[in-house]
């Protein structure tokens, strides 16, 4: 008999411990997938990480789990998930490419939940068009960003110039600006073989009237030469083809360059590591008789097509995207937020000295894209920039090349 | 039928044995060779990758690529890449061989420690050299100009088109030299020393011994040598992708970036099986032409 209560009982306390157990299960396990860099407290991975713990603590129904996935990775494990389904509930992708994954069936169709939503008309145009295909949306726009001149002010007063506005005025300030002794270049930009290095190349021959339809065009030729004149006159190093926006940057900290081309996502780090760096920001100089360009940059997060529950995954996509957090958000990390309430609601990019800059810089900013075919859009521009800063081949040759790619894959 | 189990009884066990084996490749490399060789002949690409609507080309995507310039650019790449990695790696390796088959003391030990190099993930190995081989503040740049070797501007080692091969190179033969020293004294620990004792009395100098006694006796084990060095050589990829992605401007693509890039940058899968089958082929070629050597080998 007692045996048999002793059984009894710990059946009991075995069917509580599974019925607790139970309800703890209940609760919704969503991952997300992301490559902000999370490698120190200000930096946008930190940030964004801190969102979500305050999303998961907000609510008991559901838990993001995140995961740092470098850019590389995970945009092959985009590929291979689309295959085999292995794919996070919610991932993020660079806005060119987004295109591409969309084509490939890895995000899912939100229009209608966006829709109930109703906030869509709150966001910008050009980084929304980034996720939508055939009129459907597949995401949302997260940040955006853009190029600018970064400059530095000491060496540019010991020099005894103003800030460049023009390209000759660029070319003759990165000439006196240039160190041999002191091993400084005066002007660097990312020429990396990749998408970075098709991003710094884009506001250059926008600015001299280029197209993408028309790469072999004057205004492209034009671009394209007069930056290469820059490394011909050693005024910027050849060694941009390995550079990325990155190494870039980390010379214009290190006092490498003097004046460089790059993003808002990059001024915190200049702050934190050169603190006593008198530099600042203006917009990127055009052609003699051109225009002011730049480039839009950003990412973009969308539910995947292996997410089961496409709501909880909805409710947190309205909450990161909602005007409070991505204003927080695009203030602390430095980026531009895609919803035009959100920007208003900040006086950061209007008072700044730096980010006010990136602001007005921001309408002249073209997306790219979107077209799924993208990167080999984007692979045969930065190989042109490749072959004419190696010296293989000239300007016209290679862009009449790159030409002939892009329109053979823009007239399907 | 009792008389039939009786019969092949052992082969039945036998099979059983094997079993486990087969079924393991099948899986994990028969089905995904057959799936790569089918996709070569279809049109996938990025537009129709969803929905499965790829239809039947042929050998359509063989005959573009076997076009492509930079295709021709890579396979040459890939067997002048092979070949000089296996000259140099094969000469030191079998000189480091014979050196550390003499009786010396720690022979053993550095022998052990020289195979470190070999030990290490090619990644790792490959992200040590691209920070060696920097055009600015790179330890290789720093030594050569330490040593008088290279006046004025410093060599750009993975930024100039012409240098960025010879870079992949040498990495490659820091990781093969061990490797093939490995395999090679092996073989010359088996050749009996009394050999050498009787050349020695006979008045055979150092280099006779070595081509007249060594060589003749390691023909089994330089032939293998070659062979899995061709074929580890020829299939090069993490090296390469760690170091320059195949750039600069395509100056080190081999076959295996060349495929890579079709498949996850430009995303042409078919494209990339293609080029994946014709990687394959050639590696099959040598694999065959090693398995009857080394068939011959042992009938005689």
């Amino acid at each position: 008999m007692k045996k048999l209560l002793a059984l009894l009982l710990s059946l009991c306390m075995m069917v509580s411990i599974v019925a607790v157990s139970a309800v703890a299960d209940e609760k919704i396990e969503l991952t997300l997938w992301h490559y902000f860099g999370v490698d120190y407290d200000y930096s946008d991975g930190s940030i964004f990480q801190k969102d979500i713990d305050n999303f998961n603590a907000s609510q008991d129904r559901i838990n993001i789990s995140y995961e740092f996935v470098s850019r590389e990775d995970l945009m092959r494990q985009y590929q291979m998930g689309a295959i085999s389904g292995e794919l996070p509930d919610i991932g993020m992708v660079d806005n060119p490419d987004m295109a591409s994954y969309i084509q490939m069936g890895v995000f899912t169709d939100i229009t209608d939940q966006l829709n109930a939503w109703g906030q869509l008309d709150q966001f910008f145009t050009g980084p929304l068009n980034s996720c939508t295909q055939d009129g459907r949306i597949y995401g949302l726009p997260h940040n955006s960003n853009c190029l600018a001149l970064f400059y530095d002010k000491d060496a540019l007063d010991a020099a005894g110039l103003s800030v460049p506005t023009t390209w000759t005025e660029l070319r003759a300030a990165a000439k006196a600006l240039t160190d041999p002794a002191t091993g400084r270049y005066g002007f660097a930009i990312s020429a990396v073989k990749n998408e970075e290095g098709t991003f710094q190349f884009i506001p250059w021959f926008l600015s001299s009237g280029g197209k993408l339809e028309e790469l072999n065009g004057q205004g492209c030729v034009d671009a394209l030469s007069f930056l290469n004149s820059l490394i011909e006159d050693g005024s910027m190093p050849r060694d941009i083809i390995n550079w990325t926006q990155g190494d870039c940057n980390n010379q214009f900290i290190s006092g490498g360059v003097a004046m460089q081309v790059n993003g808002p996502w990059n001024v915190s780090s200049v702050n934190e590591m050169a603190p006593d760096k008198n530099w600042g920001v203006a917009l990127i100089p055009r052609a003699d008789d051109g225009v002011n360009a730049s480039v839009l940059g950003g990412e973009n997060f969308g539910i995947t097509t292996a997410c089961e529950n496409v709501d909880a995954a909805m409710e947190f996509l309205t909450y990161l995207m909602s005007k409070e957090v991505s204003a927080d958000f695009c203030e602390v990390a430095g980026k531009f937020s895609p919803r035009k309430d959100a920007s208003e609601s900040k006086e950061i990019w209007v008072v700044d000295p730096i980010f006010s800059v990136f602001a007005e810089n921001m309408n002249y900013a073209m997306p790219r894209g979107p077209h799924p075919r993208w990167p080999e859009i984007s692979t045969a521009i930065s190989t042109a920039e490749h072959e004419v800063f190696t010296g293989s081949k000239d300007v016209q040759t290679a862009l009449d090349e790159a030409a002939a790619t892009v329109s053979a894959i823009l007239a399907q | 039928m009792a008389k039939f189990f009786k019969r092949y009884r052992d082969r039945i066990t036998g099979m059983f044995f094997v079993l486990p084996a087969v079924a393991y490749m099948l899986v994990m490399m028969v089905y995904p060779l057959l799936y790569n060789f089918l996709l070569s002949f279809r049109d996938l690409t990025v537009m129709n990758f969803k929905g499965n609507t790829s239809v039947f080309v042929g050998l359509s995507n063989y005959s573009t690529i076997l076009q492509d310039p930079a295709f021709h650019q890579a396979f040459w790449q890939t067997l002048w890449f092979t070949a000089a990695c296996i000259v140099v790696q094969f000469s030191l390796g079998i000189i480091l061989a014979a050196f550390f088959n003499g009786k010396f003391a720690l022979a053993g030990s550095v022998r052990g420690l020289l195979l470190v190099a070999w030990m290490m993930p090619v990644s790792v190995t490959g992200l040590l050299f691209k920070y060696m081989f920097l055009t600015e503040g790179g330890v290789i740049n720093d030594l050569l100009k330490m040593v008088g070797l290279m006046g004025g501007a410093p060599l750009g080692w993975l930024i100039n088109p012409s240098l960025a091969m010879w870079a992949v190179i040498i990495t490659n033969c820091w990781i093969g030299i061990p490797f093939n020293m490995l395999l090679l004294s092996t073989g010359m620990s088996n050749i009996s020393h009394d050999i050498y004792e009787s050349a020695a009395i006979d008045g055979c100098t150092v280099l006779q011994r070595f081509f007249r006694i060594t060589v003749p006796l390691l023909k089994t084990s330089i032939l293998s040598v070659l062979m899995l060095g061709f074929i580890y050589t020829f299939k090069v990829f993490d090296l390469v992708f760690m170091m320059t992605k195949g750039g600069p401007l395509n100056a080190t693509e081999v076959l295996s970036t060349y495929s890579y890039r079709q498949s996850f940058t430009l995303f042409n899968f078919s494209m990339g099986a293609a080029s994946a089958v014709i990687l394959f082929l050639c590696l099959m070629l040598v694999g065959v032409f090693y398995l009857r050597l080394i068939r011959k080998d042992e009938v005689m």
